[in-house]
């Protein structure tokens, strides 16, 4: 325990610790809309699409967001407009821009010689996470906070049913897109200390379990971000205490959660 | 007589088959119209067309903004956790709006006591039955103080006593100025509002317009 406060002590781990909990927290409040959806798998193709994009700016000695964060923002919207406008086409189109993203990330990753790097973001690593991080998170999670605040009536009859939202003139489309820039923008600043490859589980995997035991689409929101937060700390504490990657940690200590609210859920 | 719905010669073209061919209808403040027609016949169709979920292939559409749509079936998943009283609280929305207020929660309560079922309004609707969740979106079009109610087989799925409440609220709805607009298979829903006009589609155009016992082809 005293190791696990000794740890705390230190910059990194702080800044890990506020940072990732702000982000795990409006990951699963968006993951609520994305699961209710059926977008689950964006969350998947946009990190991959981000790992494209650091490798690009990794090569390119640019700063990562300036490439990451217009590049993912952009496929997020193509992704939901392609899966609004041919419903079934959704998964296909992720499958293939995650895979080509991919694909292009590790071949310019290894072209440039910087392979060694890019497994950070890989696999995220609390390292990774500076000072201007910490206050990006801090910027992230006061806007997607204030918007789900704000717009909860129209996000909530969004989610429910587009056509239903429609007939009460609701721009689906303007809403569509908020939520598009805001799950681009977590997926861009949660790939640093989650990993590419996990970041998806952050989004998604809050959101399904609190889907097992809320009540009502407000108590959804809410529990979803508790368990999100819960599941980010006791992640982090197990990577700290058993020398893991945080992103490991966060997604395993999620399953843990869904795992048991299933059981407790059917006794 | 105020006209709550004027719709001019429009088309609904799925790919190159017309669902809707060339239809003229228009709907006066206090006027019941039952849309009838086979299986196919481009009457749900239409009345898509009217809400503005499906767009004119041609022709022109004008109506009342204060306009509510209770579908045959609603595009939303039947587990979605969300509880009755969240569902009915979201036809009190419009655009630029983006509370809701103490009024407009009495209003949905209100709206769920005139079709029975205040006593679900904690419930989820995915453990509600199909009769009952065509009254929560019936509260639902209510709480949106509509001008034209668009309905599209409201009464599938009702027992006799909520057909009776369904259509004793349409006739204070009539009284206090709104038109209706029912899609209908039953032919013997029509003598719930007797007076009411009844329309028959037929592969996508009207076929026969009854109004007020009289009998016009179009």
């Amino acid at each position: 325990m005293n190791d696990l406060l000794e740890i705390l002590t230190y910059p990194f781990a702080y800044r890990a610790l506020i940072a990732g909990s702000l982000i795990s927290v409006c990951a699963s409040i968006l993951g609520v809309i994305l699961v209710l959806k059926h977008y689950s798998l964006i969350g998947h193709g946009l990190s991959e699409i981000g790992f494209a994009s650091l490798s690009l700016s990794s090569a390119l000695n640019i700063q990562p967001m300036y490439i990451a964060s217009p590049a993912v923002i952009s496929a997020s919207f193509i992704i939901m407009y392609v899966s609004r406008k041919y419903r079934t086409a959704g998964d296909t189109a992720i499958a293939i821009a995650s895979s080509v993203a991919l694909a292009l990330g590790i071949v310019i990753s290894s072209a440039s010689g910087k392979s060694s790097s890019m497994s950070s973001y890989l696999f995220g690593s609390v390292l990774a996470v500076s000072e201007g991080d910490l206050i990006l998170s801090l910027i992230l999670a006061v806007i997607v906070i204030a918007s789900f605040v704000i717009l909860y009536n129209r996000l909530f009859i969004i989610t429910y049913s587009e056509d239903y939202a429609k007939t009460l003139g609701i721009n689906t489309a303007m809403y569509q897109l908020i939520v598009s820039v805001l799950t681009a923008l977590v997926v861009v600043m949660g790939m640093r200390i989650t990993g590419t490859l996990l970041i998806s589980g952050v989004i998604i995997l809050p959101a399904v379990s609190a889907k097992i035991i809320a009540r009502g689409f407000r108590s959804l929101v809410i529990i979803s971000g508790a368990i999100s937060f819960a599941a980010f700390i006791s992640g982090l504490i197990v990577s700290f205490v058993f020398n893991i990657p945080a992103g490991a940690g966060v997604i395993l200590s999620n399953a843990l959660i869904l795992i048991l609210v299933k059981v407790i859920n059917k006794s | 007589m105020t006209e709550r719905l004027r719709l001019v010669d429009a088309v609904i073209k799925y790919g190159d088959i017309a669902a809707v061919d060339g239809v003229t209808l228009t709907a006066n403040a206090g006027e019941m119209i039952f849309i009838t027609g086979s299986n196919g016949s481009g009457k749900s169709t239409l009345v898509k067309g009217i809400a503005g979920l499906i767009p004119l292939s041609s022709g022109t559409l004008v109506r009342t903004p204060r306009m509510s749509y209770v579908p045959q079936y609603e595009d939303a998943d039947r587990d979605f956790p969300a509880r009755v009283r969240e569902i009915v609280l979201t036809g009190t929305q419009k655009p630029g709006k983006l509370f809701a207020t103490r009024s407009d929660r009495e209003r949905a309560d209100s709206a769920m006591k005139e079709l029975n079922i205040y006593g679900l309004a904690d419930k989820e609707i995915r453990t509600l039955s199909g009769g009952q969740l065509r009254r929560v979106f019936l509260a639902r079009a209510l709480c949106g103080n509509p001008e034209l109610l668009l309905l599209d087989e409201p009464c599938a799925g009702l027992d006799v006593q909520s057909h009776d409440t369904l259509f004793g609220i349409l006739r204070g709805l009539l009284a206090d100025g709104c038109a209706v607009v029912m899609v209908t298979h039953d032919i013997s829903d029509i003598d719930g509002i007797p007076e009411g006009r009844v329309i028959r589609i037929s592969h996508g155009r009207i076929s026969q317009d009854i109004s007020h016992g009289g009998l016009n082809h179009e």
